[in-house]
């Protein structure tokens, strides 16, 4: 019987040729091996999003009178609420972690280089994809910090010549932020970045099967690779069973929190602060004068963001020296300035009053 | 794909594609224009609020202020030390939270808590980010009530 199925299906799919594909894949062995499992942990955490997010959704109701009152109801109510939305927080801050981790190390080690452009590109715009996920999803809980953290954060395309208005009611939805404001966020987070993600990470993973992981240049690679499939798949496994085991432990012991209901008539708390993927643009946001040559400090800093945004998603084209196998120095200093200004500005934030 | 022949004639094929990415282009502009203007959200229909009324203005005790709606929006009344009312929206111009009264033993003030703008009791923004004073108000005491009215208003 079950033979009789699987030849059936044999017949149908070209399950050969879908099996060479997955098979043919090698994993290199060298001293920088162990950034490649970073990828594989960001994909995990992924997935747990969407489950967890999944489940969320089948309790929560996006309205500023009730979403407060849904959290709640799904902390203090429904069996393992707690739980739930306290996973999908905390693998939601993993799984940025471990982005920033995957980006970085592929940058230094010019993975970017001929041929995996396109690798490069589509991970820089999923890194813009899951800064959405993080933005739209903040505001959801209506609690006081995701109101102020939402009124600011909408607010910043104000400074832009021209669309700068536009583009403030267009993420609000209307003049304040209210129901219409949550009701955009909630759609952006649950239908269109996960349907744009999905489809990034799809061609994302295809490519990497493709072309498998790059040599770092200039290492050696004195050992045979690894077959992935299943060889390098069950490292994966025990990178993952790790990796969930600091997120189960992070859940429970530390489970995220609910503020009060928000009031849009409050004053701001004392000592409001973005999400720590956030705090590198609040922090330059605070630290710019308010006018420098007559434009205003936030018009720069926004502009240079977009600018270093732009240069991010376009560094294969702009590494000359990369697509020849060579490391190029002025790359890397840029990589480890960049790497060097998030770090300090995170702790700055946390440390300046 | 060649769009011309050997004599300078647009092919056959050539003609074809032209028409159809000229088709695709027409067609998408109404549906990008109705998307855009589906996307943006309407003006609100209901009229501006020029003025409202506080009868219970004498809670707000001395060297304090008290956050009210002002329309949509948030307006903070403020009973200064010297013992007079003034109004602003409670907007800061940086990115929009609501500044708060900070009184006391220091220079009576507004602080906004998200990027720390200072104003003084005239609006006029004195260190932080704020680009520009905050909005003020009217008051004028009609009476039992505190009228806040907008500024423009003669």
């Amino acid at each position: 019987m079950l033979i009789n199925v699987i030849s059936w299906i044999e017949e149908r799919l070209p399950v050969q040729s879908i099996k060479t594909f997955f098979i043919k894949k090698n994993v290199p062995r060298h001293r920088h091996s162990i950034w490649y499992y970073f990828g594989g942990m960001t994909l995990l955490f992924f997935v747990v999003q969407i489950v967890t997010g999944i489940l969320l959704t089948f309790y929560y109701t996006p309205t500023p009178e009730k979403a407060h009152e849904s959290v709640m109801y799904i902390v203090n109510e429904v069996p393992y609420g707690w739980l739930i939305r306290s996973l999908h927080a905390w693998s939601a801050n993993l799984m940025i972690g471990a982005m920033f981790i995957h980006m970085f190390s592929a940058f230094l080690m010019v993975a970017y280089r001929k041929p995996r452009e396109l690798l490069w590109v589509s991970g820089a715009l999923l890194m813009f994809v899951v800064l959405g996920f993080g933005f739209t999803g903040y505001l959801l809980p209506w609690d006081t910090m995701a109101y102020f953290a939402t009124l600011i954060g909408t607010e910043v395309p104000a400074t832009m010549p021209v669309i700068g208005d536009w583009g403030v009611s267009l993420l609000k939805g209307s003049e304040e932020v209210g129901a219409e404001t949550l009701t955009r966020m909630y759609s952006i987070h649950t239908v269109v970045l996960p349907l744009v993600s999905l489809l990034l990470v799809s061609f994302h993973l295809g490519l990497n099967q493709l072309y498998g992981a790059s040599v770092p240049v200039g290492t050696e690679t004195p050992r045979k690779p690894i077959p992935f499939f299943p060889n390098f798949l069950y490292r994966d496994l025990l990178s993952w069973t790790l990796g969930l085991g600091i997120l189960i432990a992070l859940a429970t012991i530390l489970p995220s929190g609910l503020g009060e209901k928000a009031d849009p008539l409050a004053s701001a708390p004392l000592g409001i602060k973005p999400e720590w993927y956030f705090l590198p643009l609040y922090q330059s946001l605070r630290m710019a004068p308010a006018e420098v040559f007559s434009l205003s400090g936030d018009f720069i800093v926004n502009l240079l963001v977009a600018i270093g945004c732009s240069v991010w998603l376009a560094i294969p084209f702009l590494d000359r020296k990369a697509s020849a196998g060579r490391k190029s120095l002025p790359f890397m200093v840029l990589g480890i300035v960049l790497i060097l200004y998030l770090i300090t500005t995170i702790l700055l934030a946390y440390v300046l009053p | 794909m060649r769009k011309e022949n050997k004599q300078g004639r647009i092919t056959r094929r050539g003609l074809l594609t032209g028409l159809l990415t000229g088709w695709a282009t027409v067609s998408a502009i109404p549906v990008v224009s109705v998307l855009l203007r589906f996307l943006t959200p309407t003006a609100s229909s209901a009229p501006a609020v020029e003025s409202i009324e506080l009868p219970d203005y004498g809670d707000i005790v001395k060297d304090s202020a008290k956050v009210v709606r002002f329309g949509k929006q948030p307006a903070i009344v403020i009973h200064t030390p010297a013992g007079q009312y003034k109004a602003f929206m409670a907007r800061c111009t940086h990115l929009g939270c609501v500044v708060k009264y900070e009184g006391g033993e220091e220079v009576p003030r507004l602080h906004c808590n998200c990027h720390g703008s200072i104003f003084d009791l005239n609006g006029k923004n004195i260190s932080g980010p704020a680009p520009r004073p905050l909005d003020p108000l009217r008051v004028n005491i009609k009476g039992e009530s505190l009228v806040i009215s907008t500024a423009t208003r003669a």
